[in-house]
């Protein structure tokens, strides 16, 4: 089986729309193989605030079959840059689902951080031959931090403590 | 009640009152650590993560359908 969020990186690739995968998903895919993952039903993206990226990253979602949201009501068409210009002023996110029940949440904001300061240390890795943007891993740690909800601070103190972990096991240097 | 599901669910509340009372504290030792994962060789760009997400896939499909089965007495 396929990782789900690999069509929707093609397309996103193709219309060079910019995003950082961030959160739990993002720090998973630096979890060394031993180590224990953090389950996680959804993944966050982190969108410039750019209308054209924004226009370009729901046409890549519609593409790749998925229901673009924002809030409980589904997201206003014409999916536009008008449309694009009155999120960015709202900061709000826009929540794109399935298939495969895929939630893919489209914000503008990480805490602690600017898109372009995060943008200049990402990751590109690769899930079933489609390349990844992944913010830095300390970027996400410590945006989490920032963010500072008990949701976070738990993911953090248990996360530190599947690091180290690691630091028993020399044979993962 | 049973005295172990009793005994259970008192752990559940201590540790939701734990949870509301936790601040986690950023330390020097938790950045080097996040240092040393992000300059392992399948941490840099191009590495291929198609893995991760089979993982976690084959972990919940796994656990989904866990019923709690009643002990013999």
């Amino acid at each position: 089986m396929s990782d789900p969020l690999a069509p929707l990186g093609r397309e996103f690739l193709s219309r060079a729309v910019r995003y950082l995968l961030i959160g739990v998903a993002g720090a998973n895919f630096y979890a060394p193989r031993p180590a224990p993952r953090f389950v996680t039903d959804d993944w966050d993206l982190f969108l410039p605030l750019d209308a054209d990226n924004l226009v370009h990253a729901w046409a890549a979602c519609d593409a790749a079959g998925m229901e673009l949201w924002l809030g409980d009501e589904p997201l206003d068409r014409p999916r536009d840059r008008w449309l694009a210009d009155r999120i960015i002023e709202r900061a709000a996110l826009t929540r794109a689902t399935g298939p495969d029940d895929l939630k893919v949440d489209l914000t503008l904001v990480m805490k602690g951080f600017d898109f372009e300061t995060a943008w200049k240390e990402r990751r590109a890795f690769l899930v079933d031959g489609v390349q990844i943007s992944t913010a830095r891993l300390t970027h996400i740690v410590q945006s989490k931090q920032a963010a500072g909800r008990q949701k976070d601070q738990l993911f953090l103190a248990t996360h530190r403590d599947s690091l180290e972990q690691l630091l028993k096991k020399p044979e993962l240097d | 009640m049973d005295p172990e599901l009793e005994r259970c669910l008192a752990g559940l509340r201590e540790a939701t009152e734990f949870a509301k009372s936790y601040r986690f504290e950023m330390t020097d030792d938790y950045l080097s650590l996040l240092a040393r994962v992000e300059a392992m060789p399948q941490n840099q760009s191009g590495a291929d993560k198609s893995h991760v997400w089979r993982a976690l896939h084959a972990f919940t499909e796994t656990f989904k359908n866990v019923r709690l089965l009643p002990r013999n007495t």
